[in-house]
C-alpha cells in the first residue's frame, strides 16, 4: 500500500464532533461516537447515508472511543460508562460504570477475548469482552501532575502478539505491562509531550494522546504534541517518538511544524512499512512517516481536527472521525 | 456620640465615623476631587469594616464549565451539572466544593458586556465603564480603597497579586490619584523593597522622613497640585506599609490553615488575601491566569476549575469561620466568558454576550441566581446586566451609594456608570 495513493472517497459534514469510528469487515457499515452522546450506525454504501442511533439508555456525555468485535460493539464515554451493543439489532446489551472519571480510550486484545480501557481516574482496566466482567486493574500513573493539578490517562495500546499493554498519560509517562501478571516491565518518559507554563499562563497542555505497537510487538510509537509557546492554542509541533520496548531506547524522535497539533491516532502499516499519524490543532492532518528514517512519505491536511481513525485489515479503507465531519478514504490504486 | 450604642464598632470604625462626620477632613482628603454626595453617618456605618476580595479569572473563564452549565446541548461540552446545597441551583461538576457552599453566593448568569477582546474588555471590567480619552477612570480596587480605606490606616488600601505575566495589568487609580494605586505584587508574594535597609537605623529613617516632610511642606506652600498631595500621602503611609510585611508571610499561619488553602500559588495568595482583609485592607485582588482556552478548553478548565473550586471554597470557609464573611465581599470575575460554540481544537473563544460571575458574602443574598441565558448559552433571555450594573451592585452590597458622584475638575463623574442600577434581587 502506497501512502501517496491515499484519497478521499466520501465525506459527511455534520454539526457535532465525531470522536471515534469503526467499520464492518467489508467497510459497508460504520459506527461512530459523537459529542451529542449518541452512538450511530451508517450504511456508507448508500448515496446519502442516514445516521441511525443505536437504542437503549445510551451515554450521557461525549462518546470518545469504540471497539467492534464481530457483532458486538463496545463504546466508552466521558460519562464513565462502557456500553455493549448488538450491531445486528442496534440494541444495547449491557452498561457498566467502568471508571470514576472520563474514559479516554478502549482497545480489544488481538484474540478478541478482552477489552482494555483507560480513564482519567488513571486506571487501566481489563474486561472480559463477552461477559463484561472486570479481570484486572492496574496503574502506574499519578492522579496529579507535578504542579498539583488533575492528570489524565489518554492512551492505551495492546501489542499484536498480545503480550504487552502500554498506557500513556498527560505528563508524558508511559508504562508497558505484561499481560500475564499485569506488571510493569518498562517505563518510558516523554516529558516533551507535556508543556507546563509556570510564568505566563500557569497551566499545562499536551500529553500522550496515542500509542501503537509495531507488527513485531518490539517497538512502541508514542504520539502527542511538542513544546508549545502559547498554550492558549494547540500551536505546537505534532510529535512522534518510537521506542524499543525491551530496552526503552528511543529510536525515533520527530516533530512536524508544518501540520501542527496533537497526534491523536497512530497506525503501523503492513510489515511496518510506514507509520500513519492523524490529529491536528484547529484543523487536521494525516502524515505518513518512514519508521526507520522518519522521512515524511505523504501528508494531507484535513479540514477538521481528527479525533478517530479506523482502517481495515488490508489497509485499504480508512474512516476518519473529526470535528464536524466523517469521511471515507482509500489507499487502493485510484481508478483511471 | 455614645460608643455604648454601637457595640460592634471597633476603634478603627470609630475613627472612621469621626472622619466621616467631618466634612473638613473629607475635603482635605479629596483635594480637587470632592465627594459631592456627603457620606451620611448611616452610610459610613454601613461601610465600616467592609472589604472586598476579587478573584480575577484572567483571560476569561467559561461560564459553561463553571456557573451556567448546559449539559446535553452541543454547546454544553462534556461536563455534567451537579445539584448544589441550594435546591434548584445547579452548577458544573467541576466545582463540587462550591456546590456545597452556595448558600453564601449569588450567581449572575446574564452579563452582556459586548466587548470580547482582552484589552478593552479588561478595561471595561476593571472600571465598570467604557474608556474615554479625556478621563482615566479608576479601577474598582481604587474606588473601593477610596470609599472604604482609612486615612490613618497602617495597612495598604489596595493590593493586587498578579504573578502570571499574561494579561497582567496593574489596575490604576485613574482620576482618584496615586494615593489609591495598588501595592502591586508580581514576581513574589512578599512585597519587594519595603524593608528598611540594614545600613540605615530606625532613627535615621525617621529623621529622613521628617526632613522630606519639611521640604515637601515648603514646596507645597508655593505650588499646589493633586499629584503632589497624592505623592505626600503615599509617603505618609510608608512606615505603615513597611510594618505590614508580616501580612504577606503565610508561614505565620498554622499548618492546618495552610493545608486548607492547598499547595497551589493561587491557594497561597488567597490565604494572603484573607490575612490582608483581616488586617483591614479594603480591597485585595488575586489574579488567577490564564483561562484563555482557545485550545483544549475542557482540559484547561479541569485544571483551573480544580484550583478555583478548592481555593474559593477554602477562602469562604475561612472567612466564615472567622466571622468575616458578612463584612467581606468575594467576587469572581474575569474580562468575559467563552463561546458556546466549540472550535476545532476543542476550545472556546472569547464571548461577552451571555456570561457569568459570582458575588459571595457581604451584602449578598446567598443561594440566589440572577438572570438567564438561552438553552445553548448564546444570548441572555432574562435579566440582562452590563458592567455598570454589576459595579452598582457591588457598591450597593458594600453600602456605598451607587449614585455618588466625584467631581473631576468641574465634571461630575458618577461612581457607577451613568444609568446603572444595582441588582436588588441578589442583595441581602
Amino acid at each position: 500500500m502506497n501512502p501517496s495513493n491515499l484519497h478521499q472517497l466520501k465525506k459527511w459534514p455534520c454539526q457535532d464532533i465525531v470522536f471515534c469510528a469503526a467499520a464492518s469487515d467489508d467497510s459497508s457499515q460504520l459506527w461512530i461516537g459523537s459529542s451529542d452522546a449518541g452512538v450511530y450506525q451508517m450504511n456508507v454504501t448508500e448515496e446519502k447515508p442516514q445516521r441511525v442511533k443505536l437504542s437503549g439508555d445510551g451515554h450521557s456525555s461525549y462518546v470518545t472511543c469504540l471497539a467492534r468485535c464481530g457483532s458486538t460493539l463496545v463504546t466508552g464515554s466521558y460519562d464513565r460508562k462502557l456500553i455493549w451493543w448488538d450491531t445486528e439489532t442496534g440494541q444495547q446489551i449491557r452498561q457498566i460504570k467502568a471508571h470514576d472519571k472520563w474514559i479516554r480510550r478502549i482497545v480489544t486484545t488481538p484474540n478478541q477475548s478482552h477489552l482494555i480501557s483507560v480513564a482519567d481516574d488513571m486506571q487501566c482496566r481489563v474486561w472480559d469482552l463477552v461477559s463484561g466482567t472486570l479481570v484486572a486493574e492496574f496503574s502506574d500513573h499519578s492522579p496529579v501532575t507535578p504542579h498539583h493539578y488533575p492528570s489524565m490517562l489518554y492512551a492505551v495500546a495492546v501489542s499484536p502478539d498480545g503480550s504487552k499493554i502500554a498506557t500513556g498519560d498527560r505528563v508524558g509517562h508511559v508504562a508497558i505491562w505484561d499481560t500475564e501478571k499485569f506488571q510493569t516491565n518498562k517505563q518510558i518518559e516523554t516529558p516533551v509531550m507535556y508543556t507546563w507554563d509556570p510564568q505566563k499562563r500557569r497551566h499545562s497542555i499536551g500529553g500522550i494522546r496515542s500509542l501503537a505497537f509495531s507488527a513485531d510487538s518490539q517497538r512502541l510509537a508514542v504520539g502527542g504534541i511538542g513544546k508549545i509557546g502559547n498554550i492558549d492554542h494547540l500551536g505546537g509541533p505534532a510529535r512522534l517518538e518510537v521506542f524499543n520496548c525491551q530496552t526503552g531506547e528511543r529510536q525515533l524522535e520527530l516533530e512536524d511544524n508544518k501540520l501542527k497539533g496533537l497526534i491523536e491516532q497512530i497506525v503501523w502499516g503492513p510489515a511496518d512499512a510506514w507509520l500513519l499519524t492523524a490529529g491536528g490543532d484547529n484543523k487536521g492532518f494525516t502524515t505518513f512517516y518512514h519508521p526507520e528514517s522518519g522521512e515524511i512519505l505523504h501528508q494531507e491536511p484535513h479540514p477538521g481536527h481528527i479525533h478517530g481513525l479506523w482502517c481495515d485489515a488490508a489497509f485499504e479503507n480508512f474512516f476518519i472521525a473529526a470535528h464536524k465531519q466523517v469521511s471515507h478514504w482509500s489507499m487502493a490504486e485510484k481508478e483511471a | 456620640m455614645n460608643p455604648t450604642a454601637l457595640p460592634n464598632l471597633n476603634r478603627r470604625s470609630l475613627l472612621r465615623l469621626a472622619g466621616a462626620a467631618s466634612t473638613a477632613t473629607l475635603a482635605a482628603d479629596m483635594s480637587s476631587i470632592e465627594a459631592l454626595a456627603s457620606p451620611a453617618l448611616t452610610q459610613s456605618l454601613k461601610q465600616s469594616g467592609k472589604r472586598v476580595i476579587l478573584l480575577w479569572l484572567a483571560g476569561g473563564a467559561s461560564q459553561l464549565e463553571t456557573w451556567d452549565p448546559k449539559p446535553g446541548r452541543l454547546t454544553g461540552g462534556p461536563f455534567e451539572k451537579i445539584q448544589t446545597c441550594v435546591p434548584g441551583i445547579e452548577i458544573s461538576e467541576l466545582l463540587p466544593k462550591m456546590s456545597s457552599r452556595l448558600k453564601e453566593t449569588a450567581i449572575i448568569r446574564s452579563l452582556n458586556t459586548k466587548i470580547a477582546d482582552h484589552g478593552n474588555a479588561y478595561q471595561l471590567m476593571d472600571t465598570g465603564r467604557t474608556p474615554e480619552p479625556s478621563l482615566k477612570f479608576p479601577h474598582l480596587g481604587a474606588t473601593i480603597a477610596h470609599e472604604l480605606g482609612q486615612r490613618d490606616s497602617q495597612v495598604p488600601d489596595y493590593v493586587t497579586m498578579y504573578t502570571s505575566t499574561e494579561g497582567r495589568r496593574q489596575g490604576a487609580a485613574g482620576f482618584l490619584g496615586g494615593r489609591y494605586n495598588p501595592m502591586f505584587l508580581t514576581d513574589q508574594m512578599m512585597p519587594a523593597n519595603i524593608k528598611r535597609l540594614d545600613s540605615i537605623t530606625d532613627i535615621d529613617h525617621r529623621d529622613r522622613a521628617d526632613l522630606r516632610d519639611l521640604m515637601a511642606n515648603i514646596f507645597e506652600r508655593k505650588q499646589s497640585h493633586p499629584m503632589y498631595d497624592a505623592h505626600n500621602s503615599a509617603y505618609d503611609r510608608v512606615r505603615g506599609l513597611m510594618a505590614s510585611d508580616h501580612l504577606f508571610d503565610i508561614e505565620r499561619e498554622p499548618q492546618s490553615v495552610r493545608d486548607h488553602y492547598g499547595p497551589t500559588q493561587f491557594g497561597q495568595q488567597c490565604l494572603i488575601a484573607r490575612r490582608l482583609a483581616e488586617s483591614g485592607v479594603p480591597f485585595v485582588k488575586v489574579a488567577r491566569a490564564w483561562w484563555d482556552s482557545h485550545g483544549q478548553n475542557f482540559e484547561t478548565h479541569q485544571e483551573l476549575c480544580a484550583d478555583l473550586d478548592h481555593c474559593m471554597s477554602a477562602l469562604l470557609d475561612d472567612l466564615k469561620a472567622r466571622g468575616m464573611l458578612d463584612s467581606t465581599l468575594v467576587i469572581t470575575l474575569g474580562e468575559f466568558g467563552r463561546t458556546p460554540d466549540i472550535n476545532g481544537s476543542l476550545g472556546r473563544d472569547h464571548f461577552a454576550s451571555a456570561w457569568s460571575c459570582t458575588l459571595s458574602g457581604c451584602g449578598i443574598r446567598g443561594g440566589s441566581v440572577f438572570g438567564k441565558s438561552d438553552e445553548d448559552g448564546k444570548t441572555v433571555i432574562e435579566g440582562e446586566m452590563n458592567a455598570g450594573d454589576l459595579f452598582a451592585t457591588i457598591f450597593a452590597a458594600l453600602g456605598i451609594d451607587h449614585h455618588k458622584e466625584f467631581m473631576v475638575g468641574s465634571r461630575p463623574v458618577p461612581i457607577a456608570d451613568f444609568d446603572s442600577e444595582p441588582c436588588f434581587d441578589i442583595l441581602a
